[in-house]
């Protein structure tokens, strides 16, 4: 999997490419910790280019969540094709992620909470 | 009938070795979405439990994959050489929202027509998977 990474006002954009599972969840981890010690704890991740996700790659994405919130951050998820959008509700963990359609409205989303 | 036959070490680098042979004869056989990414997925839930509850990523251990096409359906058997494995299914609680795992066999069941959780010859735990074809309830 490939990860392209840049920053919008304070918001780190990760852009993953290719499939999301047991071996390639481990680099994704790595750069989210990598992150948190920067204290840089507002993650958005754009998924337009993930073509497979498996639930060791939902697994992944839970930690993630959890390992940001732990630092009091926030994590968003954008662009999900619909069959990984459907995985995401079969396992009703559309629940717990901020999920929006594009990258540009969760930016957005960011903005809103500043501002307020 | 198109039928393909491989063998996998229980290393984490398995799983992309064994999702790229999958692509590769799912192109071959112009299998397109979603039944692609169907059978792609209940393999590799399957293939994932064998790794690390059959097997325990224990190197010498193997997985063995066997894929079936035709124009009715898509099968695998996945059959791993631990000893685990079906007890761990035979146990699985229902999955929890906030954890990292658990939802494996919830997505088999759910995309595949057929899976059944047997012992196998060896000892291991043999999944066999089967999608009907043009099936009606995976829709994207």
């Amino acid at each position: 999997m490939e990860i392209t990474k840049k920053t919008e006002n304070l918001v780190t954009v990760l852009c993953l490419k290719g499939r999301l599972d047991l071996a390639s969840g481990a680099g994704l981890k790595d750069e989210i910790k990598a992150l948190m010690d920067k204290e840089q704890n507002l993650i958005h991740l754009n998924l337009a280019d993930v073509d497979f996700i498996n639930s060791s790659g939902l697994g992944v994405l839970v930690s993630i969540m959890k390992e940001i919130r732990m630092h009091k951050g926030r994590l968003t998820l954008s662009d999900l094709a619909s069959y990984v959008q459907e995985i995401f509700e079969i396992t009703q963990l559309s629940h717990i992620f901020e999920i929006f359609t594009s990258e540009s409205e969760a930016l957005t989303s960011y903005q809103s909470v500043s501002a307020n | 009938m198109a039928s393909y036959s491989f063998i996998y070490a229980s290393v984490l680098d398995s799983e992309e070795k064994m999702l790229s042979d999958l692509a590769t004869l799912l192109n071959e056989n112009q299998i397109l979405n979603p039944e692609r990414y169907g059978f792609m997925l209940v393999v590799s839930e399957a293939f994932t439990n064998a790794l690390l509850h059959g097997n325990q990523l224990i190197p010498s251990k193997n997985i063995y994959l066997h894929v079936e096409i035709n124009k009715n359906q898509l099968s695998a058997d996945i059959i791993d050489e631990g000893e685990l494995g079906l007890k761990q299914i035979e146990a699985k609680k229902p999955s929890i929202l906030d954890e990292p795992n658990g939802r494996g066999v919830d997505l088999i069941r759910h995309y595949a027509t057929d899976a059944i959780f047997t012992e196998a010859e060896n000892g291991g735990t043999k999944v066999s998977i089967t999608l009907n074809r043009k099936l009606e309830k995976i829709t994207y």
